[in-house]
């Protein structure tokens, strides 16, 4: 069974594939950082879905802001002040561990050598902070999934999204570090959508897929008044999926950066997919460079949807 | 028929982009600037594409480089002089005396409210002269853009060429209040000649020297399209410019705002298009939506535009 960290920032995606990954893989444990709601938030929320959910694995908060520092730019208005608004959570019945997020990531993945799936699910800096401190870290994980950036239009910013915006020079780092990457970007996100229906499916459920259901609809609700769209967009599920089951989503191998420098695309994930050919002796700027990722192109939303609704449904 | 000045550096997309507005527009005059090539030879391909199809139309010369730095040239894609694989007639005559700045806020000034430029390559001149002339946005019915993109560039993988061969005089364009179309390279790689076509455009072209001299010229196209990008199709990039003011149905636009990024370490030179679809007054975005600038190309019924396209070559003797 796969193991899996999950380096999060709940977020009422990020609640979905917490429980996901909890029912479907080995989930070792659970990083908090700063993104959707200051990281005392989203710890207290991460606690509250291991409570929910009867989780045990160990929960570590991390980072507040960005490797730069500067005022993170949190998401209130699509997540509500508490990062998880809508749902009646239960109080966290245990603290988050004495020891911080970095640490809890290198310790998982000296334990696990070569076995560890990093999930990054928010802004990267406690990733980047680690693979830093400890160089062997890239040689000790298996792979990571990252969900975060965007090949399309962004959120927070017309090219990025919030994830990668919040902190791009952390960012940076985890693209470049060499590890094998799996990557879903907003622009494919977006487009799995949790609509009415399978809202009312879970509300129709037991306890945890009732609170989801209410989680969802807040969702749902928050993505209409900004955007238009009628669905709660299942982001961070997306990353764990292709460790669950295969088939959902389909990858090919891309080139992402980020773009680090001020201006209006700082924080966007830039793709090279101009398709320029092998063995051209091309110039700068037209040189490409080599694949660094393996980049979801199409996700099957009502398969991926269905799953998230049975895991939901599978709790008491 | 619309009044069009076509800003061009040919380049073999832009000789189709002249064809076409010469027969569907009242093409007023050609103006030309750095790009795909040096001035000279941008210029001389100009005079050379007038000259093979008989075109009685004034061609002036402007910026051999953009407002900043060194000019970025394309010989990867058109060739040493810019405009490879045919044999093209020595020009009949030379460029007007005029530059092109000067000639173009001359047009627009007297064709007040009608002209429509259509900028289809950098866009240095165009800049100059709406500095030069401040009243010249507000003479101008339109300005029709090719260059920058909505997703995916060809000279950076964020950036489209003729942007970022003058990213300071695109955001000076797109900055300037005329009423704007962007038909960008999202849509003008897909929008193009196949290897049938062209073999019908030279077989069809059988004593006709404009259609046989443009296929060869396609071929050779298609040739570095293929070689480079893996594309299979020689895209016609800067006439799908023109088409907004021909044939509008053969085109999908959303209204959007659009930014050049000046800075960037990989991006510079990308426009920046808003495709968020937040709605106004929404909150939840760091950067907010601003008001729509441009009307962005996303989607374009190519078969049917590149059918319009080759009719026109094949009309020319």
């Amino acid at each position: 069974m796969t193991k899996i960290l999950i380096d999060c920032d709940p977020g009422h995606d990020d609640a979905v594939a917490i429980l996901t990954a909890a029912r479907h893989l080995d989930l070792v444990g659970i990083t908090t950082v700063f993104g959707n709601a200051p990281v005392e938030d989203t710890t207290r929320n991460a606690l509250a879905i291991c409570t929910l959910g009867g989780i045990a694995a160990p929960v570590a908060q991390g980072f507040a802001g960005p490797f730069l520092g500067g005022t993170p730019p949190f998401a209130a208005a699509a997540h509500g002040r508490g990062g998880m608004d809508g749902a009646e959570m239960p109080e966290p019945d245990r603290a988050a561990e004495p020891v911080h997020a970095v640490e809890l990531i290198i310790e998982l993945a000296r334990r696990h050598k070569g076995e560890l799936v990093l999930a990054i699910i928010g802004a990267h800096t406690n990733a980047a902070v680690a693979l830093r401190l400890e160089p062997r870290l890239k040689d000790w994980l298996r792979a990571i999934t990252v969900m975060g950036g965007t090949a399309g239009p962004g959120n927070v910013a017309p090219t990025a999204c919030i994830n990668v915006y919040s902190d791009p020079e952390s960012a940076h780092v985890v693209f470049s570090s060499g590890v094998p990457i799996t990557w879903i970007g907003y622009e494919l996100t977006r487009t799995v959508l949790m609509r009415s229906p399978d809202i009312a499916r879970l509300r129709a459920g037991g306890r945890v897929a009732r609170a989801m259901g209410d989680l969802a609809e807040f969702y749902r609700r928050s993505y209409v008044r900004i955007y238009g769209i009628d669905g709660a967009p299942m982001h961070d599920g997306c990353a764990i999926l292709p460790f669950v089951r295969a088939g959902l989503v389909r990858h090919e191998p891309a080139a992402l950066a980020v773009e680090t420098a001020p201006g209006l695309a700082r924080g966007m994930t830039l793709v090279d997919r101009r398709g320029i050919q092998p063995g051209l002796d091309l110039p700068p700027p037209r040189a490409p460079r080599p694949p660094n990722v393996m980049m979801a192109v199409e996700v099957d939303v009502p398969a991926t949807i269905d799953a998230f609704v049975a895991t939901l449904l599978s709790y008491p | 028929m619309a009044k069009m000045l076509i800003d061009c550096d040919p380049g073999h997309d832009d000789a189709i982009a002249i064809l076409f507005a010469a027969r569907r527009c009242e093409l007023v005059g050609i103006t030309t600037v750095h790009g795909n090539a040096s001035l000279e030879n941008t210029t001389r391909n100009a005079l050379a594409i007038c000259t093979l199809a008989g075109l009685d139309i004034p061609v002036a010369r402007g910026c051999d480089a953009p407002l900043v730095g060194a000019a970025t040239h394309a010989g990867d894609i058109h060739g040493r002089t810019g405009l490879d694989g045919a044999e093209l007639p020595v020009p009949d005559r030379g460029p007007i005396a005029t530059h092109a700045v000067d000639f173009i806020i001359e047009q627009a000034e007297r064709h007040k409210g009608e002209l429509v430029l259509a900028v289809v390559g950098p866009q240095t001149n165009v800049a100059l002269a709406l500095r030069r002339e401040p009243r010249l946005a507000s003479w101008l019915k339109a300005i029709t853009i090719m260059g920058g993109s909505t997703t995916i560039g060809n000279i950076t993988p964020a950036a489209e060429f003729n942007v970022y061969a003058d990213p300071e005089a695109a955001a000076a364009v797109f900055a300037c209040g005329a009423p704007t179309w962007m038909v960008g390279y999202n849509v003008t790689r897909q929008t193009g000649f196949t290897q049938p076509e062209i073999d019908r455009l030279r077989a069809a072209g059988g004593g006709r020297r404009t259609a046989a001299v443009i296929a060869d010229l396609m071929q050779f196209y298609l040739d570095g399209q293929k070689r480079v990008f893996g594309l299979d199709i020689a895209p016609m990039h800067d006439v799908c410019a023109v088409f907004p003011f021909v044939r509008p149905d053969l085109l999908t636009f959303v209204e959007a705002a659009v930014e050049v990024e000046l800075a960037g370490r990989l991006t510079r030179g990308m426009t920046v298009c808003d495709l968020r679809n937040k709605r106004a007054g929404a909150p939840g975005a760091i950067q907010e939506a601003r008001r729509p600038n441009a009307r962005v190309a996303v989607a374009s019924d190519a078969r049917r535009l590149i059918a319009e396209v080759i009719d026109v070559v094949l009309a020319f003797p």
